[in-house]
Formats: structure tokens, C-alpha cells, sequence
């Protein structure tokens, strides 16, 4: 929309979240590191529990006890995000970053109208806004992202209006104070697939028009592929695989993210193609194991995957991955070359 | 490469594994499978019912609560054996004990001073004549008799300054002398009524009225809403409809006013009954009144409605799962469905509604008993103690207090021990 | 939502068509005629009742008969209590006051409770959420004599006192002071405990999470967004409270000897004046019912979603 702005918005350092919990600690996240550039679309990818809400609540500082960052930092727009007091976290909330949720049926207020909840939201921040001026632009938000007669849709309650009407509703919410990050949590999960295309259009058509930077929460990799820059595949508290969406989707380099990639229906798939879905179930969180979370479920595991968690090998490029198996082929070509 | 010491890139996540790690070829051997299952330290699998006890012996407050039961039914049911008074036995000489008495020689003592009035009188006119050496003039006589009664000594005051304490528990004079004699006398720990009653007896005997009551009517609940729940939503679709709008109807009716209405309107026919014979129903209805039979009668018509809907929204829930499925596909008839399948996997429910429906049942006893149409003399409970108590209330308040103090730490500790079974029981309920 | 109320009405309506059955039932088991004392009547009286309750007809015209005049605002007359005065008169006369307690009770009830189970959510797990707990779980533990009775000893005998023990209309308000206390106490208590579940468990709702990411103050969430819906259920708990004080009114207004319904109600039953016990249970049972009645329809009105489901079928 205005100046679109260069270089680093977000920067996520050695995040650590943990819930303490009666029965032990649980380590929701543990240590993740990434950055999102002005206007850039990141994905994060994993099943549930694996800790993608965790981390952007605690962006949005919504984490709620007995949930705590224990360790790392937030950096936005060269701010300390976790150093801010309550007050400012408040007013950072909805201005600065906003987030919209999975599920839009229970999202909205029942007992509010939807332009009460529009309203309030951009009152929240621009205190000396009329409430005729906020009407109107709540109107054009919802203009914007595509409901039609919104005289009269801003004086209905939540309930007359579809799911996905409630979504793009969530995402006017949202933009409504322009902020400059927005963190969708699985926003198409709970819609039908046609809704959920609807949705994934407009987001892309007011993320062009806005410059805004998108943190895209999803296990979905095809929702990825239709979106995103770059990925960030996580699993267990941890980012395994980072890297941009062409290299995630055609040079995969961890086991699970290949794992993940087979288990997706592709629409070019050769006709006798199977969807191998990846085995097991995910590692129990209150007591991790010391090696590689993922090393019960993968066909590649090795000794070294019991005993040590792996470190991050960089493969160009912001493309990185955690896997031992990347360490064997290193080590092969060097004794290969070292033979030859 | 010239240089051994390699620095790694700044900003690069890039480790230098071999240095780091030395790793050896035997590390990239592939892990076998059980080495895999092994892998993964799984938490110790618990039974349900043994997670739901550890779960109950870490909530403190409900172990505190079924302490207090304990208690409660130990002070209820053993204590009548201990003390050996009857509850409905006069003992002459101790009436409108207080829980507490002077020892012989304070009473003495305090007798000393108050004394008899008309003694003092006289001993003071006797002295006035004296002086005077005629008889007095009525004016006189007034002067002195007013005299006399003004100067009475404050007997609050002459105890405090003697330091004159109360003993504990109640004795009357009578029993004090025989204690001074050697025998051992049992005493009136909580006092005795206008009658010479002993209070302890009664309030163990009415705390024993009051549990019993709490826990037939919750089983008598329990066995009726169950059995009606179970059926209206096993069978479902028509059945279950009619079934829930009877409910719905019984739901709404005020019990307590037909509560009242039944032991009214019963209370003749029964005694009409108890004396027509003497077989076993009738003595039964002697042993727990009409209107205890009233109040049953009324808990198993109208209570029954809240457990009757749990159990068919459980066994909705329930019916919808596979292993009943699995189950009727095998031929098993629905009694058999009913009770091998459904009731085991709602009776954590069961348990928690039973158990929550004690302190009501009771709470409604005591109601009934205060009233006046609750459990008929001679038998006591705690409700009915508390209500013959009002009458003498300014001066024997604790007549009132204990009863009452037992009856609510009572309801209180099965509504607390009620809350926790239902937090250990059916963790999700946890709020 | 018209359709609602119809259905609900109907079901009120059965419900006391139930109560009065039972009623009439119950007492034509009693030995001898509810309408009847214990002399015997003269040739005329009998005539009289036969003319007006078909005494001699069968139980069901006898039954038809009593709903009938039940419709027309005739209870019968009371027989031991008050000689041959209209029941529906006594009532007119004593319901008032047992109506005015009743509402202030459970307004203190409801004014005291719903803050106090807001601020036990809002303060989840710290000491004051324990406190809250803890006298509410004593207060809906103590059946309201208990309060009524330990008042009086507190207070009895102590003529000083602000308060009197001893209702007199000549005293006014503060008559009206400690049997509604005690009358209170247990539906604030519950009230209390209803509120802070439900203001829970609005509070985890996703809209909470909504109005938060929205950049709203803390006040604006609590008292904007969960409030108003954690208050929608707590509605539906004031029709069963409504009856609770109704029903605890008779041993309260014993207590403190208040010339209310209640009181009159128990005498009524120890006196076995039939006539009596049958009118005012009935004209209560239908009080009752006609507020869970309102209750259900105004719970429906406050929540728009429910409105809707209706409307739109």
C-alpha cells in the first residue's frame, strides 16, 4: 500500500517455551531460530503439538501460564519483543502484529454484532477515531476482503454469517490497523476445500497490496506451496528443515519433511503414486529423548540418531537441515575423496 | 587444506562436526527396530481406577473431607456404644446441663454469696429489730427489703475475681457427688435437654439418622435414575423422547413442596398401617415414622430426574462408539449390552452423581426434620434437634450450635470429597 | 422462537396440571374428606360441599370439579387455621411480604454472587480464588436454618442489636434485613460458584484469545467479552434458586417469626388444614413453575444465538 519497507522484520533467536506443567516440564519449544524480511511469507509446517501455535503466541505475548519463554529472543522491527512491559505488549497486539485463528466458528464474540468487534478492534489503537469514521472504515475493511452489502452484514451477529465469511471477517479484524505482520494459524484448516481456496486467494491478493510479512501456521504443505517463500518444518519443539519453497519441495533433505512430502496428494502424481503416510506417533514431550526426536519413526535411523541431537548443516542459501544423514553423505564424500 | 584450526563462518549455524564429534563409521550403522521401540522412555500405563485413587490422594482437601467422614460415621456409629446413655433415656437429676459445670466447692462457694434471698432478708430485718428493739415500720421493711435486693452480689463479678473457671463437659450435683465418692461417671460432654437427655447420645444418633437417610436416598436415586436413564437412551428415537419429556415434567415440579404434600397427606395412612399389625412392614414403618417413609417415597419419584439424564446423555455418548457396535454385531441382547459395556464406562458418573447426592438428600432431611414433618419422635435428627433448641435459645445457644456445626461440617465434607472423586474420576470435568 | 415459548408453555402447563393431580390425589388418600374437619358436619354443610366438589361423584368428577374451580381462583376455604376464610384471601394477604423477602434475598444474592464468582475466575489458583472457594463451598453447605438459627444465637436475646430477631412490620425495613441475609446466603453462595465456573470457561473460549490478539486492554476482555457471555448461563440457575427461596422461606420466616406465607404454610401442615396445605401448594407450585418459565425465555432472549436457530427454521 505505502512505503514498502526493506530488510529484517522478525527475528526469532534460540526461542525456548516451556509449560511447566504438575506432571514435569514440557518443552513446547526447544530453541528455534529463524527471520522473516519485510513482506515475506513464511511458512511453518508440522503435525499438531509440535509446537507451531506455541511459538506465535509467544510473539503475540499470549501465551498464558503455565506456559513461559525460557530462553532466546523477539526481535521486531529492531525491538526486544519479550522485554516489552504488559501495557505495551497490549498496544503492540492487533497495531503491529495481528493473528487470526484456526477455527472462525468460535472465534467471533456470539453476543457481539460483527461491527461492534470490527469497531472495537480499530479503536483499540487510534483512540480519536470517530465511531462514525471507524464504521466507515470498518466497511471498506470488509469491502476489502470481499463480503457484499456490509450495511447491513456490520449490524449481524456472528452466527448469520457462513464459515467462511467469519474467516474473511477475522482477516478484516486483523488488517484493520495495518499491521505490518500478520500470523494466520491454520486459517483454512476447519473450512470446506473450496472456502479454503477462497481464503488462500484473498490472502495472497491483500498481501500483495499491503507489503505485510505473513507468518502461515499449517500442516498443510499444499497451502504452502501456494503461498509461502520460504518453510520451516518443525517437529517435536524444533525446526528441522528451513529453507525457501523450492528447495523444501524438490531438494528435501530431512527424512520427515520427505515423509511429509509423500504423504501429500500431488494433482501431476503418476497414476499408480501412493501416499505413504510416515509411521508412528510423535515423541512424548515430557520427556524428550536425548537424540533426534524423530529417530523412532525414521527408515534411515542410525546409532548416532539415538544418542546425539543432530546440529543444523547449511546446504546454500538459507536452506538448512537437522539430520545425521546429511553428516554420513559429508563424511562418504570425503572418504571417497580422500580414497580417490 | 594448510590450516588445522578451522574457524567456522560468522553468523553459520555450520558446525564443524568432525572436530566436534569424531564421529566414527559404527555411528552411521543403521539402528535396529527394537532399538527404535526402545527409543522412546513411555510413561508407566496406569489402570483407571488406580490413576483416579492417585489422583484422589493427591487432592488434600478431599482426603481432609473423608477424614472428617470417617469421623463422622466412626462418631455416629461407634459412639452410641461408648456412651452409656440411651438417647431417649431421662436422667433424672440432669436436666439443662450446660456442656460445662462448677466444681463442687465453686458451687458451694458461689452459693455462698447469691445464696437464698429470702434468708438474707430475714437475717437483715432479725438485725434491724435488734438495733431498734420493735418491730419495723412497713416503710422500713421496703427500705431494707430494697436494700437487700440491690446489694445483690453480681455473681459474674464474684467469679471472676475468685477465679472461678468452668470445668469441662457436664456434670449435674448428683453426679458430681458420686464422681467425689470414687465411681466413674460418664459425662454430659455437649450437655443434656429438658429432659435429662443426654445431648452427645442424641446428636450421635441424629448424625447417624441423617447419614443413613443421605446415603439410602442417594442409592435409591442412584438405582431408579440409572435404571431409567440407561433404558430412555439405549433404546433411543421414540422411546427416549417420551422418556425425556416425563422427565422434563418431573424436572420442573417443586419437590420440596411435594415433599411436604406427601408426608401430610401419607402420614395418617401409615400410621393407620402401624397400627393394623404387627408383621415386619409395619414394625418397619414403626422404626422410621411416616414421615421418613414420605421422604423416601418423594426421592423416588421426583429425585431421580438430574441422575436419569446423566446416564442417558453417558450412554448416548457411549452407544455411539465401536465396541457396542462390535457387540451387537456378535448377537449380544441389550440387557446384556447394557450391562456388560454401557454401565462400566459411565460408572464414574454414577459414583460422582451418587456421591454429590448424599449432602442434598441430607440437606433436604434436616429440612423436613426442622419443620417438623422430618424423622418422628422419639428417634432425633439433627435437623429436629435443632428445631426443639430454638425454643430455649437465648439461654441454651449451643443446644442449637452443635447440631447444626455437625450437620454443616457433615454436608460440607461429603460436597467436598463429592468434588473431588468427580475431579479424580473424570479429569476433563476439571475446571 | 415463538414456537419455543409455545412448546415451553405447554410443558408449564402440564407440569402444574401434574402438581394439581398430585395434590388432589394425595389428599382424597388421606381417611376421611380434605374439605371435611374432624366434627361432623351438619346435613346442610354437606349438601353445600356435595354441590360445590361432587363429593359424592367419582374421583374423577370430584377431580374435574377441583381443577375446574381451581380455574376459576376458588383454593376452598381454610377449615382449622382461620375459620372458613377463602384460601386464596390468606394468600393474598401473606404472600406479599414472603414475596418481598424472597426478591431481596436473591437479589443480594445475585449482586454479591456473580461479582464475587467473576473475581474467583479472574483470579484462577491464587489465594483469593481459594478463599472464594472455600466460604462458598461452606456457604452452599450450611441449609438456610442453620444460618437462620446460628443468626438468632448470635443475636438473641440482645434486644440492642440493630437488627430485630422478631419480624415487625412497625420496624420497616430493617425487619426485612436478617431473613433475607439468611434466606441469601445459599443462593449467593451458588450463584458464586455457577458464575466463576461459567466466567471460566468463557474465558477459555477462542473469542478471549480473539479480543486479546486484537490488542484489547485487560478490562475491555474481562468485562466486554467474557462477562456478558459467562452471565448467559448463570440465568438459567436463577429458576431453581427462585424456588430454593420460596421453599427456604418457610423455616426462615419460622425463625424469625415473619408473618409470611411460608410460615403460615408449615403451621398449616402441622394443623393439618387440608384446604389450606392444597391451595397454597398449588398457588406456589404454579409460582414456581411460572418463573422457570420466564427464566427459560428470558435466557433465550439475552443469547442471539439461540434466537436465531429458532427463527431461521
Amino acid at each position: 500500500m505505502d512505503n514498502k519497507k526493506e530488510g529484517k522484520l522478525l527475528e526469532v533467536k534460540d526461542l525456548k517455551v516451556s509449560f511447566f506443567t504438575p506432571a514435569g516440564e514440557v518443552k513446547a519449544v526447544g530453541g528455534i531460530s529463524y527471520d522473516l524480511n519485510y513482506g515475506e511469507v513464511m511458512g511453518i509446517v508440522g503435525e499438531s503439538g509440535s509446537g507451531k501455535s506455541v511459538e506465535a503466541y509467544s510473539i503475540m505475548g499470549l501465551l498464558q501460564s503455565p506456559g513461559k519463554v525460557i530462553g532466546g529472543s523477539i526481535t521486531f522491527e529492531g525491538e526486544d519483543v519479550l522485554a516489552k512491559s504488559k501495557e505495551e505488549m497490549t498496544d503492540f497486539r492487533g497495531k503491529k502484529v495481528s493473528m487470526i485463528f484456526q477455527n472462525p466458528m468460535t472465534c467471533l464474540n456470539p453476543v457481539y454484532t460483527v461491527g461492534n468487534q470490527l469497531v472495537e478492534a480499530l479503536r483499540a489503537h487510534n483512540k480519536d477515531i470517530s465511531v462514525s469514521d471507524a464504521k466507515k472504515r470498518a466497511m471498506e475493511m470488509l469491502e476489502l476482503v470481499g463480503i457484499n452489502n456490509v450495511e447491513k452484514r456490520m449490524k449481524q451477529y456472528p452466527h448469520e454469517f457462513s464459515g467462511g465469511m467469519r474467516q474473511r471477517v477475522m482477516i478484516a479484524m486483523g488488517l484493520i490497523c495495518h499491521p505490518q505482520l500478520l500470523i494466520a494459524d491454520e486459517p483454512t484448516t476447519a473450512l470446506d476445500v473450496t472456502i479454503q481456496a477462497q481464503i488462500l486467494e484473498l490472502m495472497k491478493e491483500l498481501q500483495k497490496k499491503t507489503h505485510m510479512g505473513i507468518i502461515f501456521i499449517t500442516h498443510n504443505l499444499g497451502v504452502v506451496a501456494e503461498i509461502c517463500d520460504k518453510v520451516s518444518v518443525m517437529y517435536a519443539g524444533k525446526i528441522v528443515e528451513q529453507g525457501k519453497v523450492n528447495d523444501i519441495f524438490y531438494s528435501p533433505s530431512h527424512p520427515y519433511t520427505n515423509g511429509l512430502l509423500r504423504s501429500m496428494p500431488r494433482v501431476d502424481a503418476e497414476e499408480y503414486e501412493r501416499l505413504i503416510p510416515i509411521d508412528g506417533t510423535p515423541v512424548d514431550m515430557l520427556n524428550p529423548p536425548e537424540g533426534c526426536p524423530f529417530a523412532p519413526r525414521c527408515e534411515h535411523c542410525m546409532q548416532i540418531c539415538l544418542r546425539k541431537m543432530p546440529p543444523y548443516f547449511e546446504l546454500g542459501d538459507g536452506h538448512r537441515s537437522a539430520c545425521w544423514l546429511l553428516a554420513k553423505q559429508k563424511s562418504e564424500s570425503k572418504e571417497a575423496e580422500s580414497n580417490g | 587444506m594448510d590450516n588445522n584450526i578451522k574457524r567456522p563462518k560468522f553468523g553459520s549455524l555450520q558446525p564443524d562436526i568432525e572436530d566436534l564429534l569424531n564421529l566414527k563409521p559404527e555411528d552411521f550403522a543403521p539402528a535396529s527396530e527394537e532399538q527404535k521401540a526402545s527409543f522412546i522412555q513411555d510413561r508407566e500405563s496406569t489402570s483407571y481406577w488406580r490413576d483416579a485413587w492417585r489422583r484422589l490422594k493427591q487432592n488434600k482437601v478431599a482426603m481432609v473431607a473423608l477424614g472428617v467422614i470417617i469421623v463422622l460415621i466412626l462418631f455416629a456409629f461407634v459412639g452410641p456404644m461408648i456412651v452409656p446413655y440411651d438417647y431417649d433415656e431421662f436422667v433424672s437429676g440432669a436436666e439443662n446441663l450446660y456442656p460445662w459445670h462448677y466444681s463442687l466447692e465453686d458451687q458451694r462457694l458461689i452459693e455462698s454469696v447469691s445464696g437464698n434471698q429470702e434468708e438474707r432478708l430475714a437475717a437483715a430485718i432479725e438485725l434491724a429489730e435488734a438495733e431498734k428493739g420493735s418491730a419495723l415500720s412497713s416503710i422500713e421493711l421496703a427500705k431494707i427489703k430494697a436494700q437487700i435486693t440491690t446489694t445483690t452480689v453480681d455473681i459474674d463479678e464474684f467469679i471472676k475475681e475468685n477465679g472461678i473457671k468452668y470445668k469441662a463437659f457436664g456434670y449435674s450435683v448428683g453426679e458430681l457427688e458420686r464422681k467425689e465418692a470414687g465411681e466413674s461417671v460418664f459425662p454430659h460432654v455437649f450437655g443434656t435437654d429438658r429432659y435429662g437427655r443426654d445431648n452427645m447420645v442424641r446428636i450421635m444418633i441424629g448424625t447417624r439418622v441423617s447419614m443413613l437417610v443421605g446415603i439410602c436416598a442417594a442409592l435409591l436415586v442412584l438405582l431408579i435414575g440409572a435404571t431409567y436413564g440407561s433404558i430412555s437412551g439405549f433404546f433411543g428415537g421414540r422411546v427416549d423422547a417420551i422418556m425425556m419429556r416425563i422427565v422434563e415434567i418431573i424436572y420442573s415440579v417443586p419437590e420440596v413442596l411435594v415433599v411436604l404434600l406427601l408426608s401430610t397427606a401419607l402420614n395418617p395412612a401409615l400410621l393407620a398401617f402401624q397400627s393394623s399389625g404387627n408383621g415386619f412392614f409395619h414394625r418397619a414403618v414403626g422404626v422410621l415414622g411416616p414421615n421418613l417413609i414420605s421422604m423416601f417415597v418423594a426421592f423416588g419419584l421426583l429425585y431421580w430426574v438430574t441422575m436419569a439424564r446423566i446416564i442417558r446423555g453417558q450412554i448416548l455418548q457411549l452407544k455411539s462408539q465401536e465396541y457396542v457396535t462390535a457387540a451387537r454385531a456378535l448377537g449380544a441382547s441389550s440387557g446384556r449390552i447394557i450391562k456388560r459395556h454401557l454401565l462400566p464406562n459411565c460408572v464414574g458418573q454414577l459414583v460422582v452423581t451418587t456421591c454429590l447426592q448424599i449432602p442434598s438428600a441430607i440437606f433436604l432431611e434436616s429440612f423436613l426434620s426442622f419443620l417438623g414433618v422430618g424423622v418422628s419422635a422419639p428417634m432425633t435428627s439433627l435437623g429436629s434437634m435443632a428445631a426443639d433448641a430454638l425454643k430455649g435459645i437465648t439461654t441454651y445457644g449451643y443446644r442449637l450450635v452443635i447440631p447444626a456445626l455437625i450437620l454443616s461440617v457433615m454436608i460440607l465434607a461429603f460436597n467436598l470429597f463429592g468434588d473431588g472423586l468427580r475431579d479424580a474420576l473424570d479429569p476433563r470435568l476439571k475446571k | 422462537m415463538a414456537k419455543y415459548t409455545l412448546k415451553r408453555l405447554i410443558m408449564a402447563i402440564l407440569t402444574l396440571l401434574l402438581v394439581a393431580c398430585l395434590t388432589f390425589l394425595l389428599m382424597n388418600s388421606i381417611p376421611g374428606s380434605p374439605w371435611v374437619s374432624e366434627k361432623a358436619p351438619s346435613q346442610a354443610t354437606l349438601d353445600a360441599l356435595n354441590a360445590k366438589y361432587g363429593l359424592d361423584k367419582p374421583l374423577i368428577v370430584q377431580l374435574g370439579k377441583y381443577l375446574e374451580n381451581i380455574l376459576k381462583g376458588d383454593l376452598g376455604v381454610s377449615l382449622k387455621m382461620q375459620q372458613n376464610r377463602p384460601v386464596l384471601d390468606i394468600i393474598k394477604e401473606m404472600f406479599p411480604v414472603s414475596a418481598k423477602i424472597g426478591v431481596f434475598a436473591l437479589l443480594w444474592a445475585i449482586l454479591v454472587g456473580v461479582p464475587l464468582g467473576c473475581l474467583a475466575a479472574y483470579n484462577r489458583g491464587k489465594w483469593l480464588d481459594s478463599l472464594l472457594r472455600i466460604i462458598c463451598t461452606i456457604g452452599v453447605s450450611m441449609p438456610s436454618f442453620v444460618v437462620a438459627s446460628l443468626l438468632l444465637t448470635g443475636l438473641g436475646g440482645n434486644d440492642q442489636s440493630m437488627f430485630p430477631t422478631i419480624f415487625k412490620a412497625s420496624l420497616g425495613v430493617k425487619s426485612y434485613v436478617l431473613p433475607c441475609f439468611a434466606l441469601g446466603v445459599y443462593p449467593m453462595c451458588y450463584i458464586s460458584r455457577q458464575a466463576r465456573s461459567a466466567m471460566l470457561d468463557s474465558l477459555g473460549q477462542d473469542y478471549i484469545k480473539t479480543a486479546r490478539a486484537k490488542g484489547l486492554k485487560n478490562t475491555a476482555v474481562i468485562f466486554k467479552h467474557a462477562l456478558r457471555n459467562a452471565l448467559i448461563p448463570v440465568i438459567t440457575y436463577l429458576g431453581p434458586q427462585i424456588a430454593f427461596v420460596l421453599c427456604g422461606g418457610f423455616v426462615v420466616e419460622s425463625v424469625f417469626s415473619v408473618p409470611g406465607l411460608g410460615r403460615y404454610f408449615v403451621q398449616s401442615i402441622l394443623n393439618r388444614d387440608y384446604p389450606l396445605i392444597m391451595g397454597t401448594t398449588i398457588f406456589l407450585a404454579a409460582f414456581i413453575i411460572l418463573m422457570n418459565f420466564v427464566v427459560d425465555i428470558l435466557y433465550k432472549v439475552v443469547d442471539p444465538r439461540i434466537t436465531l436457530e429458532e427463527g431461521g427454521n
